[in-house]
């Protein structure tokens, strides 16, 4: 199963002057766990924030999310994998990450996300079609 | 016990279980031809789905007048039509998408994520066929219903993005916008018919118990 089947393409960004609470507003309007913070003055600087780091980082230090900047609570860079790489390419590498999601890229550019439960997803699915889903 | 013990005895009954697979990969056929009427933006496709569905219904007459000619015991009789006229409503409903399609112009922004809901409801008609089959020999069908069940909420995450892009649209027509609405309610419905389809295989599949 190639990661487009299963990938999620809806991407949201948000720039990186914006507030974490800019940030959490959005999440929250667009039903999602993350988000990619996009720095205008670096090509290709992109980073991410999860809802993990917004609980950990900010709500539960105490720190007012409308006095921080989304790229100071950012994680850089965003693990990238090739838009031809396979399943088990993908949990290889979110496992030896130790990350939550991988972004799906071409050329430069976000094709898509593809997270835990989108990988949970495609292998049930699998499972589902009789498939192997060691490949 | 598995419906295949049920037509092992008769030719109906066979006849019955085949054309009902035929159904589904008519309708599979149907799924795949809208797919690429989306993704190569050619319309002779979306042209295709009614033939198709016409002869959908041709194969579903044939069921169902076998079915009350003999075929099977009297007491399975509803709930296989009723399976059989919930496949003929995904038909129905992909027949609707596709004619609202041919008058439609779909705005770049709504087009990646309206094949990508093409895709995956032709996924969806895949695994119903693979679902029916399992169903024929008596396997369980928890894991087929799961896999149907996560096709069918992807594309409702898609559905609820491709509202919020909609919303900001500049609609200057009455029907342009009237028929975007309908085309993405219909083709985000689709799925909807196929999980119903597919919960009625589990009636079946309990009923043969």
């Amino acid at each position: 199963m190639k990661l487009t089947e299963f990938m999620t393409t809806k991407i949201e960004y948000v720039d990186s002057d914006a507030t974490v609470y800019d940030v959490v507003e959005k999440m929250v309007d667009r039903r999602i766990r993350s988000l990619v913070v996009r720095d205008p003055k670096e090509k290709g600087g992109h980073g991410v924030i999860t809802a993990r780091d917004v609980v950990f980082k900010v709500l539960a230090k105490g720190i007012d999310p409308g006095r921080m900047k989304a790229e100071e609570l950012a994680s850089k860079p965003l693990f990238c994998i090739d838009k031809g790489a396979s399943l088990a390419d993908a949990l290889q590498m979110m496992e030896q990450q130790n990350i939550a999601r991988i972004f799906v890229c071409q050329e430069g550019y976000i094709a898509g996300v593809v997270s835990m439960m989108d990988i949970m997803w495609a292998v049930l699915i699998l499972r589902a079609r009789g498939e192997d889903v060691s490949r | 016990m598995s419906l295949g013990k049920f037509f092992s005895r008769d030719r109906k009954e066979k006849r019955v279980t085949e054309r009902m697979g035929a159904h589904i990969d008519l309708l599979c056929e149907a799924c795949a031809a809208f797919h690429q009427c989306l993704i190569h933006e050619d319309r002779r496709l979306a042209r295709q789905v009614p033939q198709m569905e016409r002869d959908a219904d041709v194969i579903r007459r044939e069921i169902v007048t076998t079915i009350y000619d003999g075929a099977f015991l009297p007491y399975l009789r509803p709930d296989l039509c009723r399976f059989v006229s919930l496949v003929d409503e995904v038909f129905d409903l992909l027949q609707e998408t596709a004619n609202i399609f041919l008058y439609l112009q779909l705005p770049e922004l709504l087009k990646g994520e309206c094949t990508r809901v093409a895709f995956l409801n032709l996924r969806m008609c895949e695994l119903l066929r693979i679902t029916y089959e399992e169903m024929l020999a008596g396997a369980e069908l928890r894991e087929k219903k799961l896999g149907l069940r996560i096709y069918e909420k992807k594309i409702d995450d898609i559905k609820f993005g491709l509202i919020r892009d909609m919303m900001t649209i500049q609609i200057d027509n009455f029907w342009q916008g009237r028929l975007l609405g309908e085309f993405i309610d219909n083709l985000t419905g689709i799925s909807d018919r196929i999980e119903d389809a597919s919960d009625h295989l589990d009636v079946l599949s309990v009923s043969m118990r």
